[in-house]
């Protein structure tokens, strides 16, 4: 009988004792960890010690020694699946780029390496140099390599942002946004209205300030528009004949679709329910964070690869979406996230368009050249993005006083902290801790809002305070108008009954997180149909996922 | 002889013996003779300027300027506008530099450790490989990194210069050094410790609540 | 100035610190009933000026001047990582040597004052073949103890944490007693029942060593040189002392790579 296979995640204290354990009861164990060496002598923390018995950890030496024991150090569990009671393991074992078989501990490397870092075997008491030996008592050497620097990492697309900022500070600026555009074909777009999550991780904030990594790729996007250079994205020669359907021009589609171009796919169709491209980008983001006419010039980049979108399309009604996945090889859904969801107030289904409208049907419709009356005063309900960018553009439609409602406090609010300063700079008038009880009406319009005032409680689940009602506390405010802001939810009636996917509880799509491919065979989706209301560069992380997914299930069919 | 032969180590010797302004003129670039030896020069002596104005001395000291034999005229103008500066800025050390004699001339003996040291005149010679082809992961810098990359070994190694430096007169304390060399004590215990897992230095003796550290002899 | 954040080093360059580029905007007034953009993008100077703050973080630049110096050419960099897939009946998760901690009472001045380490710290501090020759210094001027206080980080725990943190601190204080000539060690904790059950009569005869019932309630100091100053509460008293070395007792953190395939899996961490 072949004898039973463990695996240990961790090689610590606790890893160690486990794979002893195992090993002892007759299985063949193997021992991960993430670190360049076990590390197991540890003061106990479970009993009290004699001077000379710290450190001591005898298991460590019969785990080190031990013929039924494989160690795997400096290496990651990069998936995982158990099945029919398996569990498979695709491991990463880093390269040590060191052949500790013929070092001889003589440490003239250590001593000329330029690259200080913390020791963190030491726990930052001194210095390792990039080559190092780490742990003194087994002196095993390696070289660290970062895999990419912080804000690559924390970037979705992993954009190289060390290259194209030291670019811009070479003066080549043009070769910094060829750069950008190597992952990333919305760089003016993406440079105005990312959140910038790089920016977050910038090791520079340590010292100072972050540095200011979006708005210098909107730099030079601009530098390029200044000096009217129109460039032409290059496609190879070698076309692949498949044919590809993307259901959605904002985002998630443009990527993917830019992406299998330059690639090689030669029949690439968008088809788009709006009669403009950039789905969210283009009727949510509204003009004065990122004029039309610019998101309108890089679209044409895209499409000036060869690739058709057609506007006024809406898969469901004017083509059904068992017609397009019969005539195309594959088929990307980036539909987005465009209904925005109800307050479920009293009041609120009585007057349905007369006097409130959804945060997206408000912020489309402006954008798209209907915008609805402004007069009077304009509440908006919520602490997202879309709240405030209702909030701005309502200020701008010439409300004369506009109102945002938020239940916890500014601390709280999931909104870009610097929206939320010029929204109240421009004179929104923010009222934190408050929400909507019933939405009064006059006339058969709305003309008011009764609201309470919250307190915050208890912690819930994802570690926010939750807001709670003081009874007695409401109150009134006179308004015309009331924009929900709340979230965004999905819309997959376009799919028609008995479609087959998998669907779970917040009307998403589930996919497989590396290719973006769907239980449907050819069928992938990406963007916020399938992660619910997020950032553009999350979209356009998905996008790029699901062109190499697209491009490896045409290949290996 | 060629600008490139210029080694940086003789810059900080000549600032340590006191002197107050160097003036390097080589050929204009795509004139020389040996192909890429300004070029050499022009990346050695910015890096050297950093590394004078980093340990306090005013970088206008060291000036890298271009001139072919055949233009006297330009010749004349490069030397007068440098003799200006000099006069203007008066003897190193003095009001025209940072750090002030004669504690100037022991962070350029530390200046002159560091340049005669292997770490970064390997680096400054990787420049173009760097900027061109990549490093050994084929990482392809831009200038601006690779400027990083020496001040990173300037900022740093400055710093380890001036403690060994210190230690070739005798055993001492984390306290007395970081007394002595005016930088903050916590990262004098850092480079301590970083020094002495290297074996380059070793606790020589407890004295009362103080442990003394005194330098292992290298082999060359 | 200690630059250093959740282990990160950073380098100290001459350029710091600097200003953030603003990026300009046009006016209020200049915004209502029109739909003109609002930041009006960086100049060239600015844009360039930004850039150069860039630190270009870039660890192992690469330079292969170890590989010249290995005389046994021990030293690679075309040795390439593995990718195994490998099969298993069963898998264990463990915390693994992570070392990350929770957050604690940011009173207690960790990662303000060099003198302020954290129990992690002080174990490596207490190894034989630790970072500092086995002595019990203080990372702020290298000088070997005299007066150690060991304070309990998260207090709101449970009783478990509390119990074998309090187990570390005490193993701690024997270590560093048995090492240390002349030195005084006094833990701070609201110790709980179960310890003083377990253990308190077997560490009331450690020479050197008070245990104090009580909260830690911050840590500060004058000029840089001088003592920490603990605050602690004993038998609802408010009391000061100085120390020059403070240990605080973490509160060990699963770090997010286990914590996720835990939830995955629907199984327990070990």
């Amino acid at each position: 009988m072949e004898d039973k296979k463990v695996l240990i995640v961790g090689g610590g204290p606790d890893g160690v004792r486990a794979a002893l354990e195992k090993a002892e009861d007759g299985a063949m164990v193997t021992i991960l960890e993430k670190f360049p060496t076990l590390g197991a002598e540890r003061i106990p923390r479970d009993r009290l010690i004699k001077p000379d018995e710290a450190f001591a950890n005898p298991d460590l030496d019969k785990v080190r020694n031990h013929s039924d024991i494989k160690i795997l150090t400096y290496s990651d569990l990069k998936k995982v699946t158990r099945e029919n009671g398996t569990v498979h393991a695709n491991i990463l074992k880093r390269s040590l780029r060191i052949d500790n078989t013929k070092c001889n501990d003589c440490k003239a490397c250590i001593k000329v390496c330029p690259v200080n870092m913390f020791d963190d075997f030491d726990e930052a008491f001194s210095f390792r140099t990039a080559v190092d030996y780490c742990n003194s008592e087994t002196s095993e050497y390696n070289i660290y390599k970062e895999d990419m620097p912080v804000c690559q990492q924390a970037c979705p697309v992993n954009l190289d942002i060390r290259t194209y900022v030291g670019l811009i500070a070479d003066g080549k600026y043009l070769d910094s946004l060829a750069t950008i555009r190597d992952r990333l074909p919305l760089p003016g777009s993406i440079g105005r209205v990312c959140p910038h999550p790089c920016e977050t991780a910038c090791n520079r904030q340590y010292l100072d300030e972050a540095i200011s990594i979006c708005f210098l790729k909107r730099y030079v996007a601009d530098v390029e528009i200044n000096e009217e250079i129109e460039p032409v994205y290059e496609t190879p020669e070698k076309k692949h004949p498949e044919k590809i359907a993307i259901i959605g021009a904002g985002p998630a589609g443009l990527t993917c679709a830019y992406d299998l171009a330059r690639i090689g796919y030669k029949h690439i169709k968008i088809f788009e329910a709006l009669p403009v491209p950039g789905g969210y980008l283009w009727v949510g983001i509204p003009e004065y964070r990122l004029p039309k006419k610019l998101l309108q010039r890089e679209v044409d980049l895209i499409s000036n690869m060869g690739i058709d979108i057609q506007y006024n399309t809406r898969i469901g009604k004017d083509i059904s979406f068992e017609d397009l996945k019969n005539d195309y090889d594959a088929v990307f859904i980036g539909a987005g996230c465009h209904r925005g969801l109800k307050l479920r107030v009293p009041g609120e289904d009585e007057y349905e368009g007369k006097g409130i409208v959804d945060c997206v049907t408000f912020l489309r419709d402006q954008a798209l050249g209907n915008p609805m009356e402004a007069k009077g005063k304009l509440i908006v309900i919520g602490g997202g993005n879309a709240a405030i960018d209702s909030a701005r553009v309502g200020w701008r439609m010439g409300f004369d006083e506009v109102y945002i409602l938020y239940r916890r406090t500014k601390k709280e609010m999931p909104a870009n902290p610097w929206e939320i300063d010029a929204a109240e700079h421009e004179g929104v008038i923010i009222q934190y801790l408050a929400a909507p009880v019933e939405i009064l009406g006059k006339n058969g319009r709305v003309s008011g809002m009764k609201c309470i005032k919250m307190e915050l409680g208890e912690s819930d689940e994802s570690g926010r305070r939750r807001p709670v009602p003081i009874e007695g506390s409401e109150y009134t405010i006179d308004a015309e108008t009331i924009v929900p802001a709340i979230s965004q939810g999905t819309d997959l009636e376009f799919l028609g009954e008995d479609h087959g996917f998998d669907i779970n509880r917040w009307n998403t799509f589930e996919i497989d997180e590396e290719t973006g491919a769907t239980n449907v065979p050819g069928v992938f989706a990406g963007g916020d149909v399938v992660t619910g209301p997020g950032i553009a560069i999350g979209a356009i992380a998905a996008g790029k996922k699901a062109a190499t997914g697209i491009h490896k299930y045409l290949r290996s069919k | 002889m060629c600008t490139g032969r210029v080694d940086p180590v003789i810059v900080a010797e000549a600032f340590k013996k006191g002197l107050d302004g160097l003036l390097v003129v080589g050929c204009h670039f795509g004139e020389c003779n040996y192909v890429s030896g300004n070029f050499q020069a022009k990346a050695k002596l910015d890096m050297t300027r950093r590394l004078i104005k980093h340990v306090g001395v005013n970088e206008e000291r060291l000036s890298f300027q271009q001139c072919s034999s055949g233009e006297g005229a330009l010749f004349a103008e490069i030397v007068g506008k440098f003799s200006k500066t000099i006069r203007e800025l008066g003897p190193i050390g003095g009001d025209g530099d940072r750090v002030k004699a004669p504690e100037i001339f022991k962070k350029l003996e530390a200046a002159e450790a560091v340049l005669a040291g292997e770490k970064i005149r390997w680096v400054i010679g990787k420049r173009t490989p760097f900027i061109e082809s990549g490093n050994m992961y084929g990482e392809v810098f831009t200038e601006h990194e690779f400027n990083r990359a020496i001040d990173m070994i300037i900022v740093e190694e400055i710093e380890v210069q001036e403690i060994l430096g210190k230690l070739k007169e005798g055993a001492q304390s984390v306290k007395d050094l970081a007394k002595a060399l005016s930088i903050p004590s916590e990262r004098v215990f850092r480079n301590i410790t970083a020094l002495k897992r290297k074996g380059m230095i070793k606790l020589e003796k407890v004295s009362g609540r103080t442990p003394i550290f005194q330098l292992v002899p290298q082999e060359v | 100035m200690i630059y250093e954040k959740e282990k990160r080093y950073i380098i100290p360059f001459d350029d710091v610190p600097s200003d953030r580029a603003e990026m300009p905007e046009i006016t209020v007034d200049e915004r209502r009933r029109n739909f003109v953009e609002v930041e009006t993008g960086f100049p060239e100077e600015v844009a360039v000026a930004e850039a150069k703050r860039c630190l270009s973080c870039r660890r192992c630049l690469g330079c292969a001047l170890c590989w010249a110096e290995c005389k046994p050419e021990a030293i690679n960099f075309d040795i390439p990582d593995e990718e195994l897939d490998l099969d298993f009946a069963e898998i264990v998760l463990t915390k693994g040597q992570d070392n990350s901690f929770h957050p604690f009472n940011s009173e207690l001045g960790y990662g303000s004052y060099a003198d302020v380490i954290t129990d992690l710290q002080f174990e490596r501090m207490l190894s034989p073949t630790g970072p500092t020759d086995g002595l019990v210094v203080s990372p702020l001027d290298g000088e070997i103890a005299t007066r150690i206080a060991i304070v309990q980080g998260n207090t709101d725990e449970d009783e478990t944490h509390l119990l074998s943190s309090l187990v570390l601190g005490v193993n701690e204080s024997i270590l560093a007693l048995d090492k240390t000539e002349d030195l005084e060690v006094v833990l701070v904790s609201p110790v709980c029942q179960a310890f003083k059950e377990k253990f308190l009569s077997d560490s009331e005869k450690i020479g050197g060593l008070k245990i104090v019932d009580g909260v830690p309630e911050s840590v500060e100091k004058g000029q840089k040189e001088e003592p920490l100053k603990v605050t602690f509460s004993e038998d609802g008293q408010s009391k000061k002392e100085n120390f020059d070395l403070v240990v605080v007792l973490t509160k060990p953190k699963v770090s997010p790579e286990i914590a996720s395939l835990s939830k995955k899996l629907k199984q327990e961490i070990m």
